[in-house]
């Protein structure tokens, strides 16, 4: 029996698409993600820069000054893009190779990690993300409320001074695991899951999935012209030499989250091109 | 309590006795200043980092400043003793006491600082129990090898101060404790070769290469900055170790390190400035025309914002009194300009930690975010103004009791006789 599982291997690599033409703003999905992952909720939650969560809904508008008609604004949920590098083979993500302490890994279906009791705080992790993706916890995380019992309990609850992040929400998956293995299926490729913020999406506008599984929605959207992901420039060289030089010569994000979107502006804004 | 007032009293006369006006009123000042740093420090570490202006956009913020300037004019004492007892410049041995415990204070309040800025001290040890060291020889995270490097290079550190205080008037009467400074002394090269070694490691990597390894983070990447750093500490670092003495001897009124002394080190500072600037000319360049375009970005657009041109603009002023006064030997022997060319080398240096610093957590991530702003709370600045007392009262202990200038206990021994 352990041979049996010993022999299969890792297929998944999970990866998101977020439709920002479809995202209406509504806040739901950060609401789930808050509630699944456990996130402190303190009294006066105002110290935005302070705050802990993991989905940032964030506001992107053209320009700050425009005004009616020339403003265009879009909502743009941001958790943590998985980054791998120039090789998903041998992914290399900016935050994980930082850690002093080991505290943050890569798994094999290409998840970046956080051990929250492993973190010593110091915040390199937080230094090296481009996405600010990683939240450290200021202050010792609170409930307000009755809110201490529906903490999940697949999810530790990190201390003070520790960094964390999205997981995807592997926790689910490991659950979906648990629960195929107590039927008997021990392959590890056997279940898919849903994150806490792409189960909640009102308008369907978060895909999740297995970027090798060439079937999947989520693999046939990130194919798409409207696909973009966030600030990862070596996207837009079309020249496939010089791409190659460029990978050759500097790591790149290369994240597992692409956005979908039609609007040239918001594509632009991206892409640190403003005023289009 | 009639014990504990009259070791009061003594301790009291032992420190302020024979001081003058404006002495007392400094001491009291770095006392106090002192003993604030020890109540705030309660505070931060038990209640945590939520009481600093550090947020998570601004990762980091004072202390690492403090460590990236500390570690780098600390600088100073592994290329002296590296001078003094590899290269045999022997007209350094006035000045190599005083550099090494600036350097031994350096380097322990970088570990202060580190461990306050880390979330959770308690768990400081996990960097040497589960350190990120990968498959081969060189470490994988940059913080990982400043930890090793770091703490080894203290101990060597220990090592060379030790003599300094063995040789306390009082205890060298002892034969055998003699001894054992005489042959510590002959050994000293050791301890230099293996400072400078490990110097040459963490120098680069907390100084630069911490931040040019970043390379999802277009203001810093840049692979030469480990190098730079290197360069940087030892251009620096040995015009500091001329500027702490030579303070030391004007409130002194004394000679307490020769002229002559002073000059070799500044001679070599102002040599390695030269290096520096090229140096940091390039990376400048490399920065404009290969990094910025890469990472998708216009450097123009990205050194905006409070901390962008100008202190870029502030440094390269700051660059011409170590190049022009401490190179043009007309100027170096002018006990002023000396002077001038080594504090704007100081400035030089932490002008570039800060900017480093401040302008890179405050470069936004996003183009619909702007630039933002760090201002330390009061916590912040009485730590990080607490420890710049306590390191200046170490420094004026040891002036006090212990033989830290020998140059100034021949010329009083000469004078007895």
């Amino acid at each position: 029996m352990k041979e049996k599982v010993k022999e299969v291997k890792m297929k998944r690599r999970w990866g998101m698409a977020i439709d920002l033409d479809k995202c209406t703003g509504c806040g739901k999905c950060s609401v789930a993600c808050n509630q699944e992952n456990n996130m402190p909720i303190f009294e006066d939650d105002s110290d935005v820069p302070k705050r802990v969560a993991f989905l940032e809904l964030m506001k992107v508008t053209n320009d700050r000054d425009a005004k009616f008609p020339d403003v265009k604004t879009a909502y743009l949920p941001k958790m943590c893009q998985m980054c791998e590098g120039n090789d998903p083979k041998n992914p290399n993500p900016p935050c994980v190779s930082v850690c002093p302490a080991v505290a943050t890994d890569v798994g094999d279906d290409g998840v970046v990690s956080q051990i929250w009791s492993r973190c010593i705080g110091c915040r390199y992790c937080q230094t090296a993300c481009p996405y600010e993706a990683r939240v450290f916890n200021w202050w010792k995380p609170e409930y307000e409320g009755s809110f201490k019992k529906s903490l999940s309990t697949d999810v530790s609850v990190a201390s003070r001074g520790t960094v964390v992040k999205c997981t995807f929400c592997s926790h689910i998956w490991k659950r979906e695991r648990d629960a195929a293995t107590a039927k008997g299926i021990l392959d590890i490729n056997a279940v898919l899951y849903t994150p806490a913020c792409a189960g909640t999406c009102p308008t369907g506008a978060i895909v999740f999935g297995d970027l090798n599984d060439h079937d999947s929605e989520v693999y046939k959207l990130t194919q798409t012209d409207r696909a973009v992901r966030l600030t990862n420039p070596v996207d837009d060289v079309k020249d496939a030499d010089k791409k190659k030089s460029l990978l050759k010569a500097k790591q790149f994000t290369n994240p597992k989250v692409y956005y979908l979107t039609s609007q040239q502006w918001l594509r632009d804004m991206m892409r640190f091109k403003k005023n289009s | 309590m009639e014990i504990l007032k009259k070791w009061f009293k003594a301790g009291y006369d032992g420190i302020f006795e024979g001081t003058s006006k404006n002495m007392r009123i400094a001491l009291y000042v770095l006392i106090v200043l002192s003993i604030l740093f020890g109540i705030f420090a309660i505070q931060i570490l038990f209640w945590g980092l939520g009481y600093t202006d550090m947020d998570n956009n601004f990762a980091w913020g004072a202390w690492i400043i403090g460590d990236l300037g500390l570690v780098a004019l600390g600088g100073g004492a592994f290329t002296t003793g590296y001078l003094l007892y590899i290269f045999r410049v022997d007209k350094l041995r006035p000045i190599i006491n005083s550099t090494v415990l600036i350097g031994f204070m350096c380097y322990l309040f970088t570990f202060v600082f580190l461990l306050f800025d880390l979330g959770q001290p308690l768990r400081a040890w996990f960097g040497f129990a589960y350190p990120n060291w990968g498959q081969g020889v060189y470490p994988v995270s940059m913080l990982t090898e400043v930890f090793f490097c770091l703490s080894l290079y203290f101990c060597i550190l220990v090592v060379e101060l030790i003599p300094t205080v063995l040789e306390h008037k009082v205890l060298i009467k002892n034969k055998y404790v003699a001894m054992v400074a005489h042959y510590m002394h002959l050994l000293m090269w050791t301890m230099a070769a293996g400072g400078t070694f490990l110097s040459f490691f963490h120098q680069g990597s907390l100084g630069g290469g911490m931040w040019g390894v970043l390379y999802a983070k277009t203001v810093w990447y840049a692979p030469h900055f480990f190098f730079m750093a290197v360069v940087a500490a030892m251009a620096g670092g040995t015009s500091f170790m001329t500027l702490v003495p030579y303070i030391a001897g004007k409130i002194m009124k004394k000679e307490v390190v020769p002229m002559e002394t002073y000059q070799i080190l500044t001679r070599i500072s102002g040599f390695i400035f030269i290096f520096y600037f090229i140096f940091r000319s390039y990376d400048i360049y490399a920065a404009v025309y290969k990094y910025a375009p890469m990472g998708g970005r216009e450097f123009i657009d990205m050194w905006g914002g409070y901390y962008g041109i100008w202190m870029l603009v502030l440094e390269m002023l700051l660059f011409a009194g170590p190049l022009i006064f401490l190179n043009i030997k007309k100027y170096r022997e002018q006990e002023k300009f000396m002077v001038i060319g080594a504090s704007c080398g100081v400035g030089a240096i932490v002008v570039s930690k800060l900017s480093v610093l401040l302008h890179g957590f405050s470069a936004p991530n996003f183009p619909w975010k702007g630039f933002t702003a760090y201002g330390p709370t009061f916590q912040e600045w009485i730590i990080t103004f607490g420890v710049f007392a306590l390191m200046i009262l170490i420094y004026m202990a040891f002036v006090k009791w212990f033989p830290l200038f020998p140059h100034l206990e021949h010329n009083e021994h000469d004078a007895h006789h």
